[in-house]
């Protein structure tokens, strides 16, 4: 008696700080539910650096969360996966169009030198280059995609060959010493991207300018090895270069990309490249009706069981059913506490996990009616039917886990969130069907007015007398 | 009501070859139909592509005035180059809004350009009910490895389990049980696959975990029975030993799989679009979980048992105290 009220007076305790919790703490929803996308960058590893180590995944993590940050998305979560992958979620974002830009890139920017006597050439190459460009926006009109593919496969070739006729400066002058850099609107309409070195820079840069000033070679503005522009420098710079570490890009961009460009470009450049290889997006009020939905019917078929455990177990059932109750609110008072994101495949594995307390409760008050049925007494019933149930419950427990394991070790995120509700619910199903029915159980025995085992099996004193009789 | 199980396991054992059978011969069917080649419809998260969803914004005045053609669909996607894309008119709130459309990986210009073409030809979309996803061909392969690593695992795992609580040979049956779900769960979704253009996803996999776990869980129930029956009656034929075992555990096992089919019932009917196909699964596995442990799992014991007997004087002698705590 004494266990026993110490353990309702624990089940107690855990109740109320359960609803504190679940008061106090939401619980986040996913972004299947909410709203938004969530985006997967896979890191590539280049010649260079072939094996990416968790320093590297780490560095494009941080560029990856300066964008980010530039793109103004309210709360996003940026996460390492696995060993390559970083995985970018974006609460609310209907389109992530501007985010997939915006991450592709490497944006690896750098400020180079034309090379001497390469002026002739480099008109021949530029001239051809606008052709090819013009054709380019023929071809997309006509969808012809072999054509399409040879065009742009001649606009690489034009771009590396422009690009050889240029050399990097002793110090390369690339975005690493950038401070800021914004698009802006020029007269033309057309955009225009500023940008501001810091002291080094600024250095390099009226050094870079200075060797050129005069010369007739061109500065060229280099973003992912391909050439931006290439503006040349007045003879009026000879003697000190362009100090003040200023600089204009112009590229003629359109608004959206002057704004895009500028986002990498203060995030800073990528060390690897990267690609995004999985993005899923949900519209927000999608979301909300597909939560509303799927709670509606989890909550409704929680309540055909609440049923159908009172009409066939009677008392015990009314038993189970508030041994259910306290561990949903328990379970869900875990989830918050322990920050469980709850997905839709979150949701289904908590209701799967409220059909193994289910389960439970159904093999110990089985089993306590057989009890009954063979003429022993209620209290002993009761006693050996929470008893023998549990190797069985035990076992269904520790299979269940064992899947979820597996689940969580190998699973992709929605899998995860799947394996951690249900493991959960398991583990706190473990405690309220076994210790919360078994106290209350014979709590209620030991209550005069409930002790007919009449409330605990229907018809069992018409078996009882019908085994009499057949004897 | 009484259940003679073991006389009529014949009959049983038939009745489940066919169903895998009708399944195997599907998933054949499949891997020869082109656009599948594989015994399952694979879905995106396999496979690689993107598919997008939308539904027009029918706020905005007169952008709903004439239903969506899907001929004017599919010409925008085939002047895109995306002529072998799937496409399909979906209904939401009674009226066809809706465009659903399957094609290869699309990066964010292909994609931008395909729906800024459509929202041309067809009307404004409601960016708030979109839905698009893309997954690279390279992460589908290794979503699907994971997922059968995670279930073999998983498998290697559980019969460690049940041959340490109970005996090699009851755990081999078990696994038999398991594997005999699986696949007729595996077969009907290949039929459904076929005949309904259902298709596999991550989620897929989860259910097949999750059937796996239930269908142990009502076998060890059985299971645990059995050995119950055998410590108090030694002398006892097998056979006799498991009908009493299914009989006496007859009723908790329709009980508990009535209640999990009765929320499963409630998610599938009234549930959310993306839980439909996942729901289903569980509902065919965990029938099929319930069923396997009453009709195959112990009369496949029963008969082994009965073969091995035959050599064995000594029947098999397990103290009942050491496996209750």
């Amino acid at each position: 008696m004494q266990r026993q009220r110490s353990l309702i007076v624990l089940i107690l305790v855990l109740l109320i700080a359960a609803i504190a919790v679940i008061a106090t703490i939401p619980v986040p929803l996913g972004l299947d539910l909410r709203g938004g996308s969530q985006l997967t960058i896979l890191v590539k590893p280049t010649a260079e650096i072939k094996q990416i180590t968790e320093r590297e995944l780490e560095a494009v993590k941080k560029v990856v969360e300066g964008r980010v940050n530039g793109l103004g998305v309210a709360e996003p979560l940026i996460q390492t996966v696995g060993s390559n992958k970083i995985v970018v979620q974006l609460p609310g974002v209907n389109d992530p169009a501007q985010a997939e830009r915006v991450l592709g890139g490497t944006a690896q920017l750098e400020f180079r030198l034309q090379k001497t006597g390469t002026e002739a050439q480099f008109l021949a190459l530029q001239v051809s280059r606008s052709e090819l460009k013009t054709k380019q926006e023929d071809l997309l009109h006509k969808s012809d995609k072999a054509a399409i593919d040879k065009n742009e496969a001649e606009l690489r070739k034009n771009d590396q060959e422009i690009a050889n006729l240029f050399e990097s400066f002793q110090t390369p002058l690339t975005g690493k010493y950038l401070k800021d850099a914004q698009g802006e609107p020029t007269k033309d309409k057309n955009w225009d991207v500023y940008i501001r070195f810091d002291t080094n820079g600024g250095n390099l840069f009226a050094e870079i300018t200075k060797q050129l000033a005069g010369t007739g070679r061109a500065i060229g503005i280099f973003l992912d090895s391909r050439l931006i522009s290439a503006p040349s420098v007045g003879p009026e710079h000879a003697a000190t270069g362009i100090t003040g570490g200023n600089a204009i890009i112009q590229g003629r961009f359109t608004a959206q990309q002057a704004n895009d460009l500028g986002v990498q470009l203060r995030g800073g450049s990528l060390p690897l490249p990267v690609e995004i290889v999985e993005r899923r997006t949900v519209g927000a009020t999608l979301g909300k009706d597909s939560i509303q939905s799927s709670i509606y019917a989890g909550i409704g078929g929680l309540v055909l069981v609440l049923i159908f455990m009172v009409a066939y177990y009677r008392l015990p059932g009314i038993i189970a059913d508030i041994a259910l109750i306290i561990y949903s609110l328990l379970t869900w008072a875990a989830f918050a506490l322990l920050g469980v994101t709850l997905t839709l495949p979150g949701i289904a594995g908590f209701i799967l996990s409220i059909g193994m307390a289910v389960d439970a409760n159904v093999l110990i008050f089985e089993r306590t009616r057989e009890e009954l049925r063979l003429g022993k007494t209620l209290y002993r019933s009761v006693e050996s039917g929470f008893y023998r149930a549990f190797s069985s419950i035990l076992d269904s427990h520790v299979t269940t886990w064992i899947a979820c394991a597996a689940l969580f070790w190998r699973g992709s995120g929605l899998v995860k969130g799947f394996a951690l509700t249900l493991a959960l619910g398991t583990l706190v199903s473990m405690f309220t069907a076994v210790s919360c029915s078994r106290t209350f159980m014979f709590l209620t025995i030991s209550m005069p007015s409930f002790r007919k085992p009449d409330l605990f099996c229907p018809n069992l004193s018409n078996f009882l007398n019908k085994t009499e009789v057949a004897k | 009501m009484r259940l003679s199980i073991s006389k009529s396991r014949n009959f049983w054992w038939t009745l489940s070859a066919a169903i895998i059978l009708s399944g195997m011969i599907s998933m054949l069917i499949s891997w020869q139909t082109p656009d599948i080649h594989a015994p399952l419809r694979l879905g995106l998260d396999f496979v690689g592509g993107t598919r997008l969803q939308l539904v027009r914004d029918c706020t905005k005045p007169h952008n709903c005035d004439k239903p969506i053609d899907i001929n004017i669909a599919r010409e925008v996607a085939k002047a895109q180059g995306l002529g072998d894309s799937s496409i399909q008119v979906i209904s939401e709130n009674g009226s066809d809004n809706g465009l659903l459309i399957r094609c290869k990986d699309l990066n964010v210009d292909e994609r931008t350009r395909l729906q800024s073409a459509l929202t041309e030809k067809i009307g404004a979309f409601d960016p708030q009910k979109n839905q698009i996803d893309s997954v690279g061909p390279t992460l589908g392969r290794e979503l699907f490895t994971s997922g059968i690593l995670a279930l073999v695992v998983a498998f290697a795992c559980i019969v460690v389990y049940l041959s340490f609580r109970f005996q090699l040979d009851y755990a081999v049956f078990a696994i038999v049980a398991i594997f005999h779900d699986l696949l007729i769960t595996l077969g009907i979704f290949s039929i459904f696959g076929l005949l309904f253009r259902i298709e596999i996803d991550s989620l897929f996999i989860v259910a097949l975990l999750t059937v796996t776990g239930f269908s142990v869980t009502d076998t060890v129930v059985i299971y645990d029975r059995i050995r119950e029956v055998l410590s108090r009656h030694p002398g006892q034929p097998i056979s006799q030993v498991v009908d009493d075992a299914v009989n006496q555990t007859l009723t908790r096992s329709i009980n508990t799989t009535l209640t999990v089919l009765l929320t499963l019932f409630s998610i599938f009917f009234f549930g959310g679009e993306t839980l439909r196909t996942f729901s289903l699964a569980l509902i065919i596995g965990f029938t099929m979980g319930a069923y396997s442990s009453i009709f195959i799992a112990s009369t496949l014991l029963s008969w082994w048992r009965e073969r091995t007997e035959l050599s064995m004087v000594e029947p098999l002698d397990i103290p009942a105290s050491s496996q209750d705590g």
